[in-house]
């Protein structure tokens, strides 16, 4: 017998996906238990650590930093997933014809998402600025005063928002667009033929036939808006008096600047369990939804 | 798959070619903060700033020891962030600046190393420190670094404007003596002029509150420390500096909202009248005093913080070193290391150009440092200058929680109480948790 | 006017006011752009005056000629691609395979192997940073392009993405290939692989895309200058405080920065669309 057959399971096979595991195993697996192991102890940047139980955690559950950390992380999250998936949704919408226009439009809000973090908060800091920036220039046009929106804890959270849509609105886009392109054109010859609106034609036939592209952009916009911190750290440095510190910020500092790994640890683990939670409901109810369909 | 071949290659020929550059320089890695200001054009950049004072001296001894090949890395201030990385990683670099009150933080860690006997090998001797300078790199009665400068927070000065509002006696500037005093002088100020009295960096900023806040308490003789695991700020001493603040922004005497960058422009622009700020601007603002058609032309003063509240004479005061981390060194990286040192000792005067204090006696008593400007006035600090006690640690954690509560208390988000007392909770439960 | 033509008539005014949004939402986008140009093209002390200043002559191309005089953006310009492409490189490669196993392939342990690898897409990057960092430190990877190109190779989203891929295509073109006397590695070469390029190339561009553009891991372990991706060196001078007096020639930076991955975006965005749409056949 040769090894052609792919079903016969041998461990010889294994090794196709071996390279990977390893890579994964070593820097993702061992990680993720190593700070598990961490987040148990009292431990230095430096060296030294003690084991503390659980210690870590009911300190978070009392830290109001914290706490205020976890508050802004969610509301960045509503901030900036709900308008990421509906505007990119209908600009997806708007450009999917084949002309020259719509390219040029597709260009331009992809564009930002191929610049790094550090740009984009050179660039937004000095719009979002008060003193001679772009948006308090504008107001000044119009015989405005300067809005602080960099140094008002409830502008803070939503300029830091408007800056991410402005950069992550590209790669949804794509998604829906890509999506689109699938749905069939005889679906829609139909809904012309039986003289559906443009209104019955999006909600009875583009956006169920995109239901799934749209569950996954959702998804994947909740995971890494969860993880925010380039922004933050670049534009307020959770700022001001943490009004826009966000987990991973937090984490970066206690870790690298009180050298309280143990901690920034279990900061670590209660952020993966929050995205591990949130993902899991949201494959669970859209699963339910497909399977009653 | 061929491309992705060739890219691989590329890839580690230029890994390989990056360590293949050895010779008989000696090689030294010298981190530093103050920024970056290499300009392709001339004469727009200022000679007495930071940057471009600490860039040319570098330089200077690049060109001087041809076999020392110096790699410069400049970190984003404070630069803390990147060298608890770099510790981390064991891999920090031969010679780094670190402000004095930060020393205490990675000397209880054993991560630098005593310089006393390097100095002693390159004839720098302590004792030629001024008294401020020696005792910021002095624990546990040794040296643990090459204090390059002494700083503190000074009020500095629009002049024409002050002028304009009738704050001005005999081309000196009147001072108020008082918080009621600075307030009166402060509406007056407004009425004339139709600025704020104060510019201030108040928005992601945080340093700047506090500096404030030790200043004035240590005029009125808090002991803020009772010992370096414990900070106390529910006092009426504490209360009564915070409400100044909070009066002044409520009654727009200040400017609101800046960044330190905008700050520093604004008062270059003619924001307001005194901008909060370190000894290091001097030498910007007096090359904008002597540029023609500026709001500061012909018009810049500065002095320390005048004695608002309390009988003492007092002002909060760090420093700037250079610190040598612990690291695997061959004799040769050592020795160049300490004639590095050396040189920069030597300079100290270029460096003081900047406005910041000298860390040597003998500098501070040459005539051409006093024949700088403005230097007579801030002679004071170097007597009234008073640092944390050496022994607290985490100096600028500790100045961020408190900068961040006091922001609260002053924009009027929290009662000041409170704002004190979480501030006050929070520093203890960081001191507390240090391992 | 028939009803026809009424709904007609309805739909292109639908369709101009949508072009008219459209035009706006793209003004809004494009303009912090504009006015990152505009400022770069200003002298550093006219616009420590006034930043409204750009809309006045005279403009200079002083800060772009500052940058030359800066060899360091160079070296992070070049880091960036290193690291970016090799990353990619590497994904591209440990996904194929990983992706041809799973889907194909049967082994020992195989459906929870792979169960371990979809559990890892819940694990969030950050939540791993500091242990890695420790394992970096122990392994001395830190300040390397294998350090900075490594994490991004345990990302099991290119796993997932080419599992599913290589399961959608029909297992009888593989079993026709083998009747054909073709060995098991020429079918994945010859056969399999080829019909995966529109997978690999979304995967790509994402990849590439988000190594180009990571921030917290090359923070912490590129600590020396000359290893700095472009992200961590621009960032370096940013909170820097050269930033009062040197506003314009942050902002040349950042166009410099951003100007080759603009220009290649340019080149290839029909493929790029094309791509992402390849995907997605699913």
């Amino acid at each position: 017998m040769t090894a052609a057959s792919p079903r016969k399971s041998r461990w010889t096979n294994g090794l196709f996906v071996g390279p990977y595991l390893l890579v994964y195993l070593a820097l993702l697996l061992y990680p993720l238990l190593a700070g598990v192991w961490l987040s148990l102890h009292k431990a230095d940047l430096f060296g030294g650590e003690a084991f503390v139980g659980i210690e870590n955690f009911s300190r978070l559950l009392r830290d109001t930093v914290f706490l205020q950390a976890v508050r802004n992380t969610f509301l960045f999250v509503l901030l900036t997933v709900p308008p990421l998936a509906v505007i990119a949704l209908g600009l997806a919408i708007a450009l999917n014809r084949p002309t020259r226009a719509a390219a040029v439009f597709r260009g331009v809000f992809f564009s930002s998402s191929v610049l790094s973090v550090t740009i984009v908060t050179l660039i937004w800091r000095l719009v979002l600025i008060p003193d001679g920036g772009l948006i308090a220039n504008l107001l000044h046009a119009v015989g405005q005063p300067p809005l602080p929106l960099l140094s008002h804890p409830n502008l803070v959270l939503p300029a830091i928002a408007l800056t991410t849509v402005w950069w992550c609105l590209g790669l949804p886009m794509m998604l829906y667009l890509a999506a689109l392109q699938q749905v069939p054109a005889e679906l829609y010859e139909a809904a012309a033929l039986d003289r559906a609106g443009p209104w019955k034609t999006l909600t009875r036939i583009t956006l169920p036939s995109i239901r799934r592209t749209i569950v996954l952009v959702v998804i994947i916009q909740c995971v890494l808006q969860f993880q925010l911190f380039g922004q933050a750290q670049l534009l307020t440095q959770g700022g001001p008096n943490g009004a826009s510190r966000p987990i991973v910020l937090f984490i970066y500092e206690v870790g690298f600047r009180r050298w309280d790994i143990g901690y920034a640890a279990a900061a670590s683990e209660i952020l993966f369990g929050l995205i591990l939670v949130a993902t899991i409901l949201q494959y669970v109810t859209t699963r339910d939804k497909a399977a009653s369909r | 798959m061929r491309r992705l071949r060739a890219v691989a290659l590329a890839a580690v020929a230029l890994v390989l070619a990056s360590c293949a550059k050895r010779d008989d320089v000696t090689q030294i890695t010298v981190q530093r903060i103050f920024g970056e200001c290499r300009s392709a054009g001339t004469g727009a950049r200022n000679p007495d700033g930071e940057c471009e004072i600490i860039t040319g001296l570098l330089d200077q001894f690049q060109r001087e020891n041809p076999d020392i090949r110096l790699k410069v890395n400049i970190a984003a201030w404070p630069g803390y962030d990147q060298l608890s990385a770099q510790f981390a990683a064991g891999d920090p670099p031969d010679l780094v600046t670190m402000h004095m009150s930060a020393i205490s933080d990675y000397q209880s860690r054993g991560l630098i190393e005593p310089m006393g006997p390097g100095l002693e090998s390159v004839g720098v001797d302590p004792a030629a420190f001024t008294r401020a300078a020696r005792e910021g790199v002095t624990k546990n009665g040794q040296v643990w670094g090459l204090p390059f400068d002494n700083w503190a927070p000074l009020w500095h000065i629009n002049l024409n404007q002050f002028r304009q509002a009738g704050l001005v006696k005999n081309g000196q500037p009147i001072l108020p003596t008082s918080a009621d005093d600075l307030l009166a002088q402060a509406r007056q100020f407004r009425a004339a002029t139709g600025k704020p009295y104060l510019v201030q960096a108040m928005a992601n900023e945080t340093a700047s509150y506090t500096r404030n806040l030790y200043t004035w308490l240590m005029t009125q003789d808090a002991a803020f420390f009772p010992d370096p695991k414990h900070i106390k700020l529910t006092t009426p001493e504490a209360h009564r500096i915070v409400a100044l603040f909070k009066q002044m922004y409520d009654e727009n005497l200040t400017t609101k909202d800046q960044d330190y960058p905008a700050a520093t422009s604004g008062f270059m622009n003619g924001d307001g009248g005194v901008y909060l700020v370190g000894t290091w601007m001097i030498g910007t603002f007096e090359a904008e005093a002597h540029t023609p058609g500026r709001p500061l032309s012909g018009g810049y003063a500065v002095v320390p913080y005048p004695r608002l509240f309390g009988t003492r004479d007092a002002a909060f005061v760090d420093g700037h070193a250079w610190v040598v981390p612990s690291r695997e060194r061959t004799p040769a990286q050592r020795a160049a290391v300490y004639r590095l040192v050396k040189f920069l000792a030597d300079h100290d005067y270029d460096w003081s150009r900047t406005g910041h204090l000298p860390a040597m006696q003998a500098v501070i008593d040459s005539p051409r440092f006093k024949a700088l400007p403005h230097r007579q006035a801030i002679a004071p600090l170097a007597t009234i200058g008073q640092t944390l006690p050496p022994q607290v640690q985490r100096q600028f954690a500790i100045q961020d929680i408190i900068g961040d509560e006091m922001a609260s208390a002053i924009t009027g988000r929290k009662p000041i109480d409170t704002a004190l007392a979480d501030a006050e909770r929070r520093v203890n439960d960081l001191l507390f948790h240090l391992l | 006017m028939s009803a026809l033509d009424r709904a007609a008539g309805r739909n292109r005014w639908i369709d101009r006011l949508g072009w008219a949004a459209l035009t706006l939402a793209a003004v809004v986008m494009v303009l912090p752009l504009l006015w990152t140009v505009g400022l770069s093209l200003k002298a550093n002390g006219e616009l420590l005056r006034d930043t409204a200043s750009v809309f006045r002559m005279p403009y200079t191309l002083e800060n772009y000629g500052s940058i030359l005089a800066r060899p360091a953006v160079f070296r992070w310009l070049a880091n960036s691609l290193v690291v970016s492409l090799c990353t990619t490189a590497g994904v591209l490669v440990l996904s194929s395979l990983a992706g041809y196993g799973f889907a194909r392939l049967e082994f020992p342990g195989r459906k929870w192997l792979f169960a371990l690898v979809l559990f890892g897409l819940a694990v969030p990057e950050q939540s791993v940073i500091i242990t890695r960092h420790q394992l970096f430190s122990a392994l001395h990877l830190h300040n390397t392009y294998p350090g900075l190109v490594l994490p991004g190779l345990a990302a099991p989203f290119g796993v997932f993405l080419m599992t599913q891929y290589f399961k959608a295509i029909p297992a009888e073109l593989d079993e026709a290939a083998m009747l054909d006397g073709a060995s098991r590695r020429q079918v994945f070469w010859k056969v399999l692989l080829p019909l995966t390029l529109p997978a690999q190339a979304t995967l790509g561009i994402f990849t590439f895309l988000s190594s180009w553009n990571d921030y917290w891991w090359p923070l912490i372990s590129a600590t020396r200058s000359e290893m700095f991706t472009l992200t961590v060196g621009v960032a370096s001078s940013q909170i820097n405080f050269a930033q009062t007096s040197g506003l314009g020639f942050l902002m040349a930076q950042a166009v410099f920065a951003s100007a080759p991955i603009l220009v290649v975006y340019v080149f290839f965005q029909k493929y790029i669309v094309r791509a992402v749409s390849g995907a997605a056949v699913r």
